[in-house]
């Protein structure tokens, strides 16, 4: 992956937009205010990186895209449907988000196989051979079709990592959420998994990623979010936010990392 | 390649684990003197100084208790209904292969069924009919393993569903009733109704214990505090006194008709009181289900029951699995308790037949023989539920890391 520009030609015309986050507050339970009124729009096809010291509340804010967290003030409107307090509505946003988390979260009990096959017979009610069609498929795009009939535990982390993307992909989102897909994987994997990622960003997936490898926010990402201490800080086109950062927090927060 | 191509002899190796130091050695001969002593006391008292006619005379009672004779053709249809159900599941659980316990079980079943009617000193008709049941599960074992492929893949999966609905036709064979002369409860007695006082709670505290961990760990504060309410009465009170007290207001509690009489009752009571502790096992398997599973599911947009039957239960359950079969073994053994509020289980049919003159001091013969067909039962229902906690647990038994 290496001259990859980010994808400049999508800009030239106004493309619909698929998140659209606005002065978002959320405390957790026990009184803590961990998002403190933050705003975020996401255009169709666009690769936005989450970047930020740990704590600031990155799994936080993308987690209320699917509904995992609530919120208590503002309003989140995914793909044209608003997040709230219905149900129906939370449902209807989850089967067109996929999300991908850092400890891959893949049910143990399931083969490879149906662990991509469960959600879409289930939810989207489709028949079990179609679905396994495709499914095979997609574990090939990811290239890992022969181990369909493996359990998870059979795999190794990267491979795991990338079931768990083929299983998201299985639902057909028109939205992806990477919660730090990377680390908790060897260094030695982490390659074969931001390959997948980029693979799909090519694709023209939407994607919101939580990560802290710098290459994949340079050249897949078309702009990158700096989160402190519950706020978005900063929100620029990678060249400019590596290069040229505007915000304290970005330049501190740059320093420390590299 | 074959591992025992590498690995010391079994004679060296029986050494070496029985007396590999000189202390190993003592202590190996010490307890193989202890055990002959006692084999050798237990066998000498058993064939000389005991009387079995005591369990010669009272075999039928011991087994059903005062059943009608006449009707007693639908136990032994049932038991053989059983027994080649229990051999098919057998069959389909190995496939064609006979592995070594297979054979062992396999053995010893035929043993028994050659030797305990002929020391119960029983009619050749009933000897009979002993080797035919016996025979029917082997064959029932061997013609599911040998065939068992050529089944379309659904019956396969969902053969299990045979075992309840075999479970309600059992019960109204025994029962009576569509046709069937009616047999009262209090006719039913010995092996047979603790049989079924025991299957009976089995079965329903099973799914009843599911729903209060589930129950306990609701968001719904009225449930939760519901299920813990029950879970920490029921486990802070001994079973006899919920017996007792399940006598004198079951009758009232559970509406028209479930709890007939003393017998329904006391399953109920059994059932009641081997669900709180079941629950307490599940809710351990759900403890340790890592918060990551559900919100995978929920990501992917399974709703709650779904989630909850597809990727919950399943891996709860198998964590909970070995201590729930422990609970059941308990609660086999708890049936005994059932005498003392005056039904005639196994134990209350052992102590009449005990208090009757003409046996009078063949208490030792009875209590072995109790003894031995608890043993039995717990043996046959820990190794069924092995066979499925072994099947349950593929996916981490063949786990590479
Ligand atoms: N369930 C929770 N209850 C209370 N505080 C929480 C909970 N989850 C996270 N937090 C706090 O919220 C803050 C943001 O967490 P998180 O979004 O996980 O940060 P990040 O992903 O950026 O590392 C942290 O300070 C964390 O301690
Ligand atoms: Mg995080």
């Amino acid at each position: 992956m290496t001259q990859v520009s980010p994808l400049q030609a999508k800009d030239r015309e106004p493309r619909a937009v698929m998140i659209e986050a606005r002065n978002v507050e959320k405390w957790y339970p026990n009184g803590y205010h961990a998002l403190r009124g933050v705003d975020l729009t996401v255009h169709q096809g666009e690769v936005v990186v989450i970047m930020g010291p740990s704590g600031s509340g990155k799994s936080t804010f993308l987690r209320t895209f699917n509904g995992l967290e609530e919120f208590q003030s503002g309003s989140i409107v995914i793909d044209g449907m608003a997040l709230g307090n219905d149900l129906r509505q939370i449902g209807a946003v989850r089967r067109e988000v996929g999300m991908v988390f850092q400890q891959f979260n893949l049910f143990p009990h399931l083969t490879v196989l149906d662990n991509l096959t469960l959600a879409p017979t289930l939810v989207r009610g489709r028949s079990k051979a179609q679905v396994q069609h495709q499914a095979l498929e997609l574990l090939e795009r990811v290239g890992i079709h022969e181990q369909a009939h493996k359990y998870p535990g059979q795999l190794s982390g990267g491979q795991q990592q990338r079931v768990a993307i083929a299983r998201s992909l299985c639902m057909e989102p028109r939205l992806m959420l990477f919660d730090e897909p990377t680390s908790a994987l060897d260094p030695e994997m982490v390659q074969e998994v931001l390959l997948v990622m980029l693979e799909l960003a090519r694709g023209g997936m939407t994607m919101v990623v939580v990560t802290h490898e710098l290459r994949f926010a340079r050249q897949v990402a078309d702009r990158v979010v700096l989160m402190a201490e519950g706020e978005v800080v900063e929100i620029a086109p990678p060249e400019q936010f590596f290069n040229t950062p505007q915000h304290p927090r970005s330049k501190q927060f740059l320093s420390q990392i590299s | 390649m074959d591992p025992r191509l590498k690995s010391p002899s079994r004679l060296a190796r029986l050494r070496r684990d029985l007396f590999g130091t000189p202390l190993d050695g003592a202590i190996t001969i010490a307890l193989l003197a202890a055990l002959g002593a006692g084999a050798q006391a237990l066998l000498n008292w058993a064939l000389s100084r005991a009387d079995w006619a005591v369990i010669q005379a009272n075999s039928t009672l011991l087994a059903v208790g005062r059943y009608p004779m006449a009707q007693q053709w639908r136990l032994w249809l049932l038991t053989g209904l059983l027994c080649s159900a229990t051999g098919a599941s057998w069959g389909l659980l190995r496939r064609r292969s006979w592995p070594r316990n297979d054979r062992i079980a396999a053995g010893l079943l035929l043993a028994m069924a050659l030797v305990v009617p002929a020391a119960l000193e029983l009619g050749l008709d009933v000897r009979a009919r002993w080797w035919a049941i016996a025979g029917l599960l082997l064959l029932a074992r061997w013609a599911a393993g040998r065939w068992s492929h050529r089944l379309p893949l659904i019956c396969q999966k969902l053969w299990p569903l045979a075992w309840p609905g075999l479970y309600v036709l059992g019960l109204g064979l025994i029962g009576g009733g569509l046709g069937l002369q009616p047999v009262r409860t209090s006719q039913w007695g010995g092996l047979l109704l603790t049989l079924i006082e025991a299957s009976f709670a089995i079965v329903l505290c099973f799914p009843l214990g599911i729903a209060l961990a589930l129950g306990r760990r609701s968001e719904l504060p009225l449930l939760r505090w519901g299920s813990t309410i029950y879970i920490e009465f029921i486990r802070g009170a001994p079973l006899i006194t919920l017996l007792f007290l399940g006598q004198n207001i079951l009758g009232f509690l559970l509406p028209g008709g479930l709890a007939p009489d003393r017998v329904w009752r006391a399953a109920w009571v059994l059932t009641f009181f081997a669900a709180a502790y079941v629950a307490e096992a599940v809710r351990a398997g759900l403890t340790a289900l890592p918060r990551g599973q559900v919100e995978a599911a929920r990501s992917l947009g399974l709703n709650s029951l779904q989630t909850v039957l597809h990727v919950v239960l399943p891996q709860a359950l198998r964590v909970a699995l070995p201590a729930t079969v422990g609970q059941f073994i308990t609660l086999l053994q708890d049936t005994t308790l059932l005498s003392l509020i005056g039904l005639l289980d196994l134990l209350g049919t052992a102590r009449a037949i005990m208090a009757n003159p003409d046996f009078l001091g063949r208490n030792a013969e009875v209590y072995l023989v109790l003894a031995v067909l608890f043993w039995c039962c717990c043996a046959a229902l820990g190794l069924g539920c092995r066979a499925l906690e072994h099947r349950l647990n593929r996916h981490s038994s063949t786990a590479s890391r």
